[in-house]
């Protein structure tokens, strides 16, 4: 198999995108060092193969987005998990009335269920690329539950994680640098 | 309503700029190059220490062209080697402002390091 044959495989490990707008160029190039180096030798193939090994993962990351795709996913988890609590926060309401429970436990019912509606908008306002409305709702929605928290101290568990950690979780991502420098790391 | 025209990014936005990426500015700041005789510049001037591989280069190059530091200028066989036609690329004014501000930035640490005695006045 001739070297131009191996390299044009090995460009495989970019993406298909970039080897389009790049692979002839590319393989001109390893012509060019073909004729001047000895292809024969183990230091020539093992700078190919470095070269690739340390561009190719970049490349395919910024191809792929991968810190979009987290937060998307991160976006529909909060959904499911804010309908959830919402239905909780409802069954709650129902049962509290029926047993005449006083003010400041509905009162603080009322708050949490408002914050989740707010945190189930700050997901959809995420899904939508809307990402300044995301911050204020995620900051909302922690305040609210935070005074609901204040009303009535003994919430559950899962409630709390909810409430509280997905907020904040959510707030770090969207205020965490993506990139030192649009020029990449090369 | 028109949107208002978007203000083009300061050259300080883009430091520090990656030192394969800086050498690649350096190269074609004498002007067009295609992507082997730029590969040649830089390992000529860093007396072989640096070598960029054609991934290198080109990932570089994509993202050169997409912050537009960098533009096509043509696409010709090159007079050395009358074979297959090449793509050449130049600086733009910008690429130009980027690379020195970059090269201020660096003469700045170099100073500091001078002063600090870790070099000597003069390079080796």
């Amino acid at each position: 198999m001739s070297a131009e044959r191996i390299y044009r495989l090995l460009l495989r490990a970019y993406p298909p995108a970039f080897r389009a707008e790049y692979g002839r160029e590319m393989v001109l190039v390893f012509r060019d060092q073909c004729r001047d180096g000895d292809t024969r030798t183990v230091g020539f193939w093992a700078r190919v193969v470095w070269d690739i090994a340390r561009s190719a993962p970049a490349l395919r990351a910024e191809a792929t987005r991968t810190v979009e795709v987290i937060m998307k996913l991160a976006a529909i988890f909060t959904v499911l998990l804010a309908v959830l609590a919402l239905l909780g926060a409802g069954a709650e309401w129902v049962a509290g009335s029926k047993q005449g429970m006083g003010g400041p436990y509905m009162l603080s019912l009322l708050l949490a269920a408002f914050a989740f509606a707010v945190l189930l908008g700050a997901a959809v306002a995420i899904l939508r690329r809307r990402q300044q409305a995301a911050r204020l709702a995620l900051i909302a929605s922690f305040a609210m539950f935070l005074a609901a928290r204040l009303l009535f101290p003994w919430m559950g568990i899962f409630v709390q994680l909810v409430g509280f950690g997905l907020p904040v979780a959510l707030l770090i991502a969207l205020y965490w640098p993506r990139k030192a420098s649009t020029l990449g790391a090369a | 309503m028109s949107r208002s025209p978007q203000k083009p990014p300061s050259p300080e936005s883009f430091l520090p700029v990656p030192p394969a990426t800086f050498h690649i500015l350096l190269a074609l700041a004498d002007g067009e190059l295609h992507g082997y005789a730029i590969m040649q510049d830089v390992a000529q001037r860093s007396d072989g220490a640096v070598r960029l591989g054609p991934g290198t280069l080109y990932g570089a190059l994509k993202r050169l062209l997409a912050a537009r530091l960098v533009e096509e200028s043509g696409e010709r066989a090159p007079p050395e080697r009358d074979d297959e036609r090449r793509r050449y690329y130049r600086l733009t004014s910008l690429g130009v402002a980027v690379a020195r501000a970059e090269a201020r930035r660096l003469d700045t640490i170099v100073r500091a390091a001078r002063r600090k005695r870790l070099i000597g006045e003069r390079p080796a």
